[in-house]
């Protein structure tokens, strides 16, 4: 095994004197350290004061998630090797917790979150039988829709990179929409769709800006971005009708007659009032403004727009 | 050296100057390029709220598109991107899905065959008209200090990252050959625009769009550079100017400050040119 010599920066954080630092630590260890082993390492043999919070040392607990060069991950799981940018690598605590100290964030205020989500199986009736003799089945094709879900080990390195956090610190999360996604799809589940829609309104999937940082950041390859517009697909089609639904049903219908998205009537659909009549009117002026004239304001089809539908409809039908 | 222009929604309506935009970009570098004019949106983010399986179809019948006329495909734009890119991955990754959109895009006698490569503006710069090459063309410099600014989907997710997403160097080597002071590390600078929140969530959009801008101003930054037209278009009209990158190359090409269409932004950008 090779030794190999760097720094690692990491963001301290002291309660008692509400210090926050960062401080270089200069090492010569081998190559083949997770950044877990290094935490444990500089711990053993430089600074016994250094704090972190690990378990299971496998990925599998979810306690060890923290910011390894800007990027969320779990320590345990990333080579330190791998992240050694011109000779150091810089370790922080997650974003949008509160520090407990160094490296360790207080998970209460995601886990007060997760809990308004209902994030339980509620059994039906019709489908769970009463007794413990009979099994309640759950076919492979129903738990397809589901099983990653299921993998979740609730590290909240998603919640800690989430950009909807940036703007709305009151914004469930990641992995409490993933949830809410995994019951709603669960058949054994009693509640109500459009019950289990409206916990996650509120500061949730409308707020979400569809970075894909959580993507990135999940180390069990889950999509909460992408769970997010499925749980949106599943309330404007139970009926619920706000800016967001209206938006979505234009576009599929214009992109559907013209290829495009009428980005000029769209606002005016979206907002479905005043404002957005404003909006459509203030770029019509600036479109006369400019010169163009009246049917260069939104997309027209292209040619052979028939076949195109058909093929749209088609995916949809066949698909 | 070929490329195949793919149009997304930013080159319509009041964005219809990034059309102008892209092609001179391409002309200045010299890459002859063709419009994929039949192609249809990638589906923003959106199309997946009334069926995933859409937009499956419709980019593998865009990059289709462009494998017909046997060229890449390049957008501007980091969604188109990273949507389209991510597309490519699933269907190359599950056969069964690639030979069902097959099937049904044979009425268009069309077929995704997965040669096309799918272009940005950064990495058409550095693996398609190449580094070296892209310096030769720079005619003249241009002195301010940029605050250079990726946006999400060029470096999330990892699997069609442009860069190294944790420690991205590469709109920097883009921009400093234009001769340009590059501001880095500021606040926010990795924070997003939240354009894809106009019509979900308005006012979210306005809490987000503004702090990276904050961030770029405060570390004394003249300007901030963007190669993408959704976060350029989020972030005009606050108190710290943005422009787009190609914007910046083409000025530095020789291009009037009208050619590269300054006058569009709704802040103004002042720039001295030698
Ligand atoms: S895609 Fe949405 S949920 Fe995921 S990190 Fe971005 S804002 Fe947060
Ligand atoms: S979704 Fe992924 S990143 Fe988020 S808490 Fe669950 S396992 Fe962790
Ligand atoms: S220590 Fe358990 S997930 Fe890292």
């Amino acid at each position: 095994m090779k030794k190999i010599k760097y720094t690692a920066r990491i963001k301290r954080y002291d309660p008692d004197t509400n210090k926050s630092y960062f401080q270089d630590f200069e090492v010569e260890v081998e190559d083949s350290l997770t950044v877990l082993e290094l935490l444990m390492y500089i711990k053993d043999k430089i600074d016994s004061t250094l704090t972190f919070r690990a378990f299971c040392r496998s990925a599998i607990c979810g306690s060890c998630a923290m910011i390894i060069n800007g990027r969320a991950g779990l320590a345990c799981k990333i080579q330190a090797k791998d992240k050694i940018k011109n000779g150091v690598i810089t370790i922080e605590p997650l974003n949008h917790l509160p520090v407990v100290r160094d490296l360790v964030v207080d998970q209460e205020p995601a886990f007060n979150k997760l809990k308004k989500v209902k994030p339980y199986l509620v059994p039906d009736p019709k489908v769970v039988p009463d007794n413990t003799k009979v099994e309640s089945l759950v076919l492979p094709e129903e738990f397809k829709r589901y099983d990653k879900q299921t993998d979740c080990i609730l590290c909240m390195a998603c919640y800690g990179q989430c950009n909807a956090l940036e703007g709305d610190e009151k914004y469930l999360g990641p992995f409490q929409l993933v949830k809410a996604f995994r019951f709603i799809m669960d058949t054994r589940d009693g509640v109500d769709v459009e019950e289990r829609i409206k916990l996650v309104e509120d500061h949730g999937i409308w707020d979400c800006v569809q970075c894909q940082m959580c993507l990135a950041a999940c180390p069990k390859g889950i999509a909460p971005c992408d769970d997010i517009l499925e749980l949106r697909r599943i309330a404007k089609d139970t009926g619920e009708e706000n800016i967001a639904t209206r938006r979505a049903k234009f576009w599929f219908a214009t992109v559907y007659e013209t290829g495009q998205i009428d980005k000029f009537h769209l606002p005016e659909v979206a907002f479905g009032d005043e404002r957005g009549k404003e909006i459509t009117k203030k770029l019509e002026e600036e479109f006369k403004s400019r010169g163009m004239s009246e049917d260069e304001f939104a997309p027209k089809p292209f040619e052979g727009i028939e076949k195109f539908r058909n093929f749209i409809k088609k995916l949809e039908k066949e698909l | 050296m070929k490329i195949g222009i793919y149009p997304g929604c930013c080159f319509q309506g009041a964005d219809i100057h990034n059309y102008d935009i892209t092609v001179n970009f391409l002309e200045n570098m010299g890459v002859e390029w063709v419009l994929l004019d039949k192609a249809a949106c990638c589906g923003g983010g959106v199309i997946d709220e009334t069926n995933k399986k859409i937009v499956y179809g419709l980019n593998a019948r865009n990059i289709a598109l462009a494998e017909e006329k046997g060229v890449d495909l390049y957008t501007p734009c980091n969604t188109c991107y990273m949507v389209i890119a991510r597309t490519k991955l699933a269907l190359d990754s599950d056969p069964k899905l690639k030979d069902k959109i097959n099937e049904l895009l044979a009425e268009e006698g069309l077929e995704y065959k997965g040669e096309a490569k799918i272009y940005h503006t950064l990495n058409l710069i550095r693996d398609f008209i190449g580094l070296e090459n892209y310096k030769s063309k720079i005619k003249r410099k241009l002195s301010a200090k940029v605050a250079p600014y990726y946006g999400c989907h060029v470096l999330a997710p990892n699997e069609t990252a442009i860069d190294d997403p944790e420690n991205p160097t590469l709109l920097r080597e883009i921009l400093e050959p234009l001769g340009v002071e590059i501001i880095e590390g500021y606040k926010n600078e990795m924070t997003c625009c939240g354009y894809h929140a106009r019509f979900t969530d308005p006012e979210q959009k306005e809490r987000l769009a503004v702090k990276p801008l904050e961030g770029a101003k405060e570390a004394g930054a003249d300007l901030v550079a963007t190669p993408c037209p959704l976060c350029h278009k989020a972030m005009d009209g606050y108190e710290e100017p943005i422009l787009q990158v190609t914007q910046l190359i083409n000025l530095a090409c020789g291009n009037s400050e009208k050619e590269a269409h300054l006058d569009f932004n709704k802040t103004k950008v002042n720039l001295k040119l030698s």
